[in-house]
C-alpha cells in the first residue's frame, strides 16, 4: 500500500471494501438459499456458480475484435477461426461447471492442534463418475489447498490449513470448491456450510514454572528373583536417576541422554491441580498445565489432572492426553 | 526494480507446446516476413527453450529493453508504417520474440498463445488457399493444448492434453459450422485496411509498349474462373474483355483511367442469344474487371461500364470477388460514330512508323473497300513470313516499323499494335483491348481455367453501317493460338522439355483435380458471401432471408446445441450403470453352477456357494463383497473395478 500515492490509497480503499461488500452479500445469499449442508453433499447443477475470469474476458474481447476483423474483410477462413474459438468458449463454460456437478464432499475430520499451529481440515472429495475431474481446489478464508485432478472412481482428501489463535472449537464456517478446468476462461465454484470443526488445545506456555513434585507409589515395588525388572521403555534422563539405568548405547547414537524404565519399577505419578497454579490469568494456567501435560507424556510418566469440575486419575498415554487436553481446551470458568 | 530471472525447469512441460504453437502461427508469414524478424523469432524461440532445460537466468531487463527498442526501430524502418496486415504480422512476430525473453511463470504463456491466435488469423486474411483451413484447424489445435498445458497437473501426460483439446473442440466443431452458416455477412466492409502491399501483383498493365519488354512472362497463375450455366462457348468466342487502350504515341498504347459512362451500355445492340456464367476473379489489386464480349449484365457492386465498353469497380480488386454476368457474342456497338470520335480513334503521332503508314495507304489504294482492306492486312500477316514468337527480338523507337518490315515476329501485342496503327493511318478508327482469351476446360469441375498465361491483346476497328468489329490479328499469324489457348501450348512445351509426355500428363491431370477442388472451395467456402448466403437460406426453406432471421436463426441453433453439449458432458460425469455391476456378477453366477433362489441376497449366496465349494473360497468372497459395495456401498467405482477384475480372472 505504501508504493501508492496518497489520493489513490483512499479510492482503492473503497473499491476494495466495496468489492468485499458485495461478495458478502452475494455469499450470504448462497448460504440462505443453500441452507446447512450434511456432513456428505453432492454438488447438484443448481449450488455450482460460474463466471468468466481475466483472461476469460480478455478472451471474449479477442474474439469480437476477430469477428470485426472477419467481417470488414468479410474474410471466411478467419469467420472460421473466430467461430471455433467462440465456441470453444460456449464449450469451456459447460465444461467448467460440469467438472464440479455430481461431486461428493464430506468432511474426514482435524486433527486437534495447539493455538497458533494451522488446523488441518481434511475434507474428502469423491469424483462418482466415469471420466477424470481436473484442477480441483478447495479454500475458504485465509487457505487453499492444493490443486488436484481426480480420476474416476478417486477419492481424495484436500486439506484446508486454517491459522489457529484460542483454543477451543473452531468451526469453518463456509469453505468452497472450483476449478478454472479447461482454459482457465472460466471459473466454476461451490459453496458449502458444513459442521466442519477442529478442537484446537491451549498454547503449551513457553515457560511454565516446575511441574509439582513427582509422588512415588512405594506399594508397587517388587523386585523379582533376578533382582532386575522387564524393559519397558526409555524415557528422558532425570537427575537422580541411577546411572546404572542410562541408555548409554542409545547415547552413543544420538547424544541424547536417556534412561531405561522398567515395568513394575517404581511408578512415578504428578498432580497437575489449576487450584494450585500462582496465577491469576486462567487462559495462562491452562497454558501451563497443557506444557506440564506435553513434558509429562513426552517422559511416559503418569499424570493426573485437576481442574474445577474435572479430574483425570493419573495414567499415561495417547487417550489419556486427549481427554487431559480436551478439557483444558474446553474449559469453562463459569461452568466449572 | 529486480524481477527473478532464473529459470527452474518448471515450464518444460508446457513450454514447448507453447514454442510449437507459435512457430506454426509465425510459419505461414515467413515468405513475407523480412529474414531478420524470421531469424530473431525462431532464435529467441530455441534460445528461451534452451536457457529453460539448463535452468539458466533469463536475459537481463536491460538488454530485452534494448532488444525491445531495436527490434520496433527495425519494423518500423522496414514497413514505415504499421498498420495493415504486413507491419501487423511483423509486429505480433517480433512481440512473441520479445515476450518468449521475458516469459518466466507459466501464466506469461497467455500472452504467447493469445500472440498466437491473431497470428493464425492474420496468415487467414492474407491467403486463404484449400491448406489454409486444415492448417489453422492443426494449429488451433495445438494452440488450445499448450492452453491446457499451462494449467495441467504434472502427472497429466502430453497426450491426455491433447486428447481433452480435441475432445473440446470436437464439442466446438458444431457450433461454429453453426454460426459461420447462419452468421449475416455484409456486403460493404466498414473500413479499408491495405492488407498487403508488398506481394507483387500479376496480371495486366496499363499500357502496353510492344517491344519495350522483349519476352512475355508465361505465368501459369488462375486469372479467374468461369462456370457457365449452359454450353461453353467455343475456343474462337472466348475473349475476355478487359481495358481497351485508345491512343499511341509511336511508342506506346494507353488507355484512360476507370471512368464511368453513362451511354456505353445503351450503344450495345444484341443479337442472337445471351450467355450467362458465373466468374470467379483472383485478386488483381487493380480495378478492371473481366467479362465474356460483349457484356451486357454483371452483378458484381459498385461495377460500371466505361466509354469503351470496359467494366471497372470503384474499388481495386484486393480480394477475389465473384459475380454473375450475362454477355452477347454477337452484338453491334456504335453503329454512329461522331465525326470528332472517328478523327480521336484514327489519331497518329505525325512523324513516327512512317513506313508503315505508307505500306497501309498503298494497299488501302489497291482495295476495293475498307473490309477488302482489313482482309488484305489480315492475309499480308497470314501469308509472308510473320512469325508467332513469345521471345521477339527488342524493336526500339518506331516499333511499328521495325516489327512490320525487319524482326516479324512477335506475339499478340506486336500484331495488335501494328494492325491498329495501319488502320489508323488510313483514317480507320481503331483501338485495342487487352483482356484474356481462350482458358481451358476443367472437365472435374466444368468450368473454364483462365491464367496470366491467357493474356492476350486484339484490335476493334469501327467500320461505316457496321460499329465496332473485333479484329484479331494474331489469329491470322498464329491460328493455334487461338483455338487451344496458350496455357495448352506452354503446356506441351513443358512435357516437351522433360522429353517425356506420360509424367507431363499425368502432372497435368492432377493439377486440373486439384483447380478443381481449389474452384468449389472459392465457390462454397471463400465466395460464401451476402448473395451465396441468401441463397442457401433460401434453400434452407427461409424466406424472404435477412440479417434478422437469420440471426434469431443462428442463436436458436446455438442454443439448442449448447444445450446438447451440456446433456453430452452430464453423461460423460453420470456416474457408471449399476447393471453392468448385475451383468458381471449374473456371469459369477452362472460360473459357479448354482440356481439362485428367489429373494436370495448376494451375501446368502456367496455362503451357498462357499459350502457347495462352487469356486475358491476367497474368490467368491472378493466377488460376493466387491458387488455388495458395487450396488449400494459409497464407493462405489472402485468396487466396480475391483468386481470387474475379480469377475474377469474367473471367466
Amino acid at each position: 500500500m505504501s508504493s501508492i500515492p496518497w489520493p489513490f490509497r483512499n479510492a482503492q480503499g473503497i473499491a476494495s471494501s466495496l468489492k468485499t461488500g458485495v461478495s458478502e452479500r452475494v455469499r450470504q445469499w448462497a448460504r440462505k438459499r443453500q441452507g446447512s449442508d450434511a456432513s456428505t453433499t453432492r454438488l447438484g447443477p443448481g449450488r455450482v456458480y460460474i463466471l468468466p475470469t481475466g483472461v476469460g474476458i480478455v478472451f471474449g474481447l479477442m474474439a469480437f475484435a476477430m469477428l470485426l476483423g472477419s467481417m470488414n474483410y468479410n474474410n471466411n477462413l478467419s469467420f472460421v477461426l473466430t467461430f471455433i474459438l467462440v465456441g470453444v468458449g460456449f464449450v469451456s463454460m459447460h465444461q467448467c461447471q460440469r467438472n464440479l456437478v455430481g461431486l461428493e464432499l464430506s468432511f474426514s475430520g482435524a486433527e486437534p492442534v495447539y493455538a497458533g499451529q494451522s488446523m488441518r481440515f481434511g475434507i474428502a472429495v469423491t469424483n462418482h463418475s466415469r471420466n477424470a475431474r481436473h484442477g480441483m481446489r478447495l479454500y475458504c478464508d485465509g487457505a487453499l489447498s492444493e490443486i488436484e485432478d481426480l480420476q474416476p472412481g478417486e477419492s481424495r482428501i484436500f486439506v484446508l490449513s486454517v491459522p489457529t489463535t484460542e483454543r477451543g472449537w473452531v468451526k469453518l464456517e463456509r469453505f468452497g470448491i472450483r476449478t478454472l478446468f479447461p482454459f482457465e476462461l472460466f471459473r466454476a465454484w461451490a459453496w458449502l456450510h458444513m459442521d466442519v470443526t477442529g478442537l484446537v488445545y491451549p498454547q503449551p506456555a513457553a515457560q511454565a514454572p516446575d511441574p509439582p513434585p513427582t509422588m512415588v507409589a512405594h506399594g508397587h515395588r517388587q523386585h523379582d528373583a533376578r533382582g532386575e525388572e522387564d524393559f519397558a521403555g526409555l524415557r528422558k534422563y532425570h537427575e537422580g536417576d541411577s546411572p546404572r539405568h542410562v541408555a548409554w548405547k542409545a547415547f552413543a547414537r544420538s547424544g541424547q541422554l536417556l534412561s531405561k524404565q522398567f515395568a513394575g519399577a517404581d511408578t512415578s505419578s504428578q498432580w497437575f491441580d489449576f487450584d494450585e497454579i500462582a496465577s491469576v490469568d486462567v487462559e495462562q494456567r491452562l497454558s501451563i498445565l497443557t506444557r506440564w501435560i506435553v513434558d509429562a507424556d513426552r517422559t511416559l510418566e503418569d499424570y493426573g489432572l485437576r481442574v474445577p469440575g474435572a479430574e483425570f486419575e493419573p495414567a499415561h498415554g495417547e487417550a489419556h492426553r486427549r481427554a487431559c487436553l480436551e478439557a483444558l481446551a474446553l474449559f469453562d470458568e463459569v461452568s466449572g | 526494480m529486480a524481477r527473478p530471472r532464473g529459470t527452474d525447469g518448471s515450464l518444460l512441460a508446457s513450454l514447448p507446446w507453447t514454442l510449437g504453437a507459435l512457430g506454426l502461427s509465425v510459419a505461414p508469414h515467413v515468405p513475407y516476413l523480412p529474414a531478420w524478424i524470421t531469424f530473431a523469432f525462431f532464435g529467441c524461440a530455441v534460445w528461451r527453450y534452451l536457457i529453460e532445460k539448463r535452468r539458466r537466468p533469463l536475459p537481463s531487463a536491460w538488454f530485452r529493453a534494448a532488444l525491445a527498442l531495436a527490434c520496433f526501430l527495425g519494423v518500423l524502418i522496414t514497413y514505415s508504417s504499421i498498420s495493415g496486415v504486413g507491419p501487423g504480422s511483423a509486429l505480433l512476430a517480433v512481440m512473441a520474440s520479445l515476450k518468449l525473453l521475458e516469459t518466466r511463470k507459466r501464466r506469461d504463456q497467455f500472452v504467447l498463445l493469445f500472440i498466437s491466435i491473431f497470428l493464425v488469423m492474420s496468415s487467414l486474411l492474407r491467403e486463404q488457399y484449400l491448406w489454409s483451413l486444415p492448417y489453422m484447424l492443426g494449429a488451433v489445435t495445438v494452440i488450445m493444448t499448450a492452453w491446457l498445458r499451462m494449467s495441467a497437473s504434472p502427472i497429466e501426460s502430453a497426450k491426455q492434453s491433447f486428447a481433452i483439446g480435441g475432445r473440446l473442440l470436437l464439442y466446438a466443431a458444431p457450433l461454429a459450422l453453426a454460426m459461420w452458416i447462419f452468421f449475416p455477412r455484409l456486403a460493404t466492409p466498414f473500413w479499408a485496411v491495405p492488407i498487403d502491399s508488398s506481394r507483387a501483383t500479376t496480371g495486366l498493365s496499363d499500357t502496353m509498349s510492344p517491344g519495350d519488354i522483349s519476352s512475355l512472362s508465361l505465368s501459369n497463375e488462375v486469372a479467374f474462373r468461369v462456370s457457365f450455366d449452359n454450353q461453353i462457348p467455343d475456343g474462337p468466342d472466348r475473349y475476355w474483355r478487359g481495358l481497351v487502350l485508345t491512343t499511341f504515341n509511336g511508342r506506346s498504347w494507353t488507355g484512360r483511367e476507370p471512368a464511368i459512362s453513362t451511354t456505353a451500355r445503351d450503344q450495345i445492340v444484341t443479337t442472337g442469344d445471351p450467355i450467362s456464367y458465373e466468374i470467379t476473379l483472383e485478386p488483381t489489386r487493380q480495378q478492371w474487371v473481366f467479362a465474356l464480349d460483349m457484356p451486357v449484365m454483371w452483378s458484381l457492386s459498385k461495377t460500371f461500364m466505361g466509354p469503351q465498353q470496359q467494366l471497372a469497380r470503384s474499388l481495386p480488386i484486393d480480394q477475389r470477388v465473384a459475380y454473375k454476368a450475362i454477355s452477347h457474342p454477337e452484338y453491334r456497338v456504335e453503329a454512329d460514330l461522331p465525326e470528332v470520335y472517328r478523327n480521336w480513334y484514327s489519331n497518329l503521332p505525325a512523324d513516327s512508323n512512317q513506313r508503315s503508314a505508307t505500306l497501309a495507304r498503298e494497299m488501302r489504294a489497291a482495295a476495293t473497300s475498307d473490309q477488302a482492306f482489313i482482309n488484305a492486312v489480315l492475309r499480308k500477316f497470314n501469308e509472308e513470313e510473320y512469325y508467332y514468337t513469345l521471345e521477339p527480338p527488342p524493336l526500339g523507337s518506331n516499333p511499328v516499323d521495325r516489327f512490320l518490315f525487319d524482326t516479324r515476329s512477335g506475339f499478340c501485342e506486336h500484331y495488335a499494335s501494328a494492325f491498329a496503327v495501319m488502320m489508323r493511318s488510313v483514317g480507320i478508327p481503331s483501338r485495342v483491348v487487352l483482356g484474356y482469351q481462350g482458358g481451358e476446360i476443367n472437365p472435374l469441375g466444368g468450368h473454364l481455367i483462365v491464367r496470366q498465361s491467357d493474356a492476350h491483346a486484339w484490335t476493334e476497328v469501327w467500320l461505316e453501317g457496321v460499329g465496332w468489329q473485333r479484329v484479331d490479328p494474331t489469329a491470322a499469324v498464329a491460328p493455334e493460338r487461338i483455338d487451344y489457348g496458350a496455357s495448352g501450348a506452354a503446356l506441351e512445351g513443358l512435357g516437351d522439355a522433360w522429353g517425356l509426355s506420360a509424367p507431363s500428363e499425368l502432372l497435368h491431370r492432377l493439377s486440373l483435380s486439384i483447380d478443381a477442388l481449389n474452384a468449389k472451395w472459392n465457390e462454397w467456402i471463400l465466395g460464401y458471401g451476402p448473395e451465396n448466403q441468401q441463397n442457401f437460406m433460401k434453400w434452407l426453406g427461409m424466406d424472404d432471408p435477412n440479417w434478422r432471421k437469420m440471426m434469431l436463426t443462428l442463436i436458436g441453433v446455438v442454443v439448442s446445441l449448447v444445450m446438447l453439449i451440456s446433456v453430452l458432458l452430464m453423461l460423460r460425469y453420470r456416474p457408471p450403470a449399476r447393471d453392468e455391476a448385475s451383468i458381471l456378477y449374473q456371469r459369477f453366477v452362472k460360473k459357479t453352477g448354482l440356481e439362485p433362489i428367489a429373494g436370495e441376497t448376494a451375501i446368502e449366496f456367496g455362503r451357498r456357494a462357499k459350502e457347495a465349494d462352487a469356486l475358491p473360497d476367497d474368490v467368491i468372497a472378493l466377488i460376493t463383497e466387491a458387488y455388495v459395495d458395487a450396488r449400494y456401498g459409497p464407493y462405489r467405482e472402485p468396487a466396480f473395478e475391483r468386481l470387474k477384475v475379480a469377475v474377469g480372472s474367473i471367466s
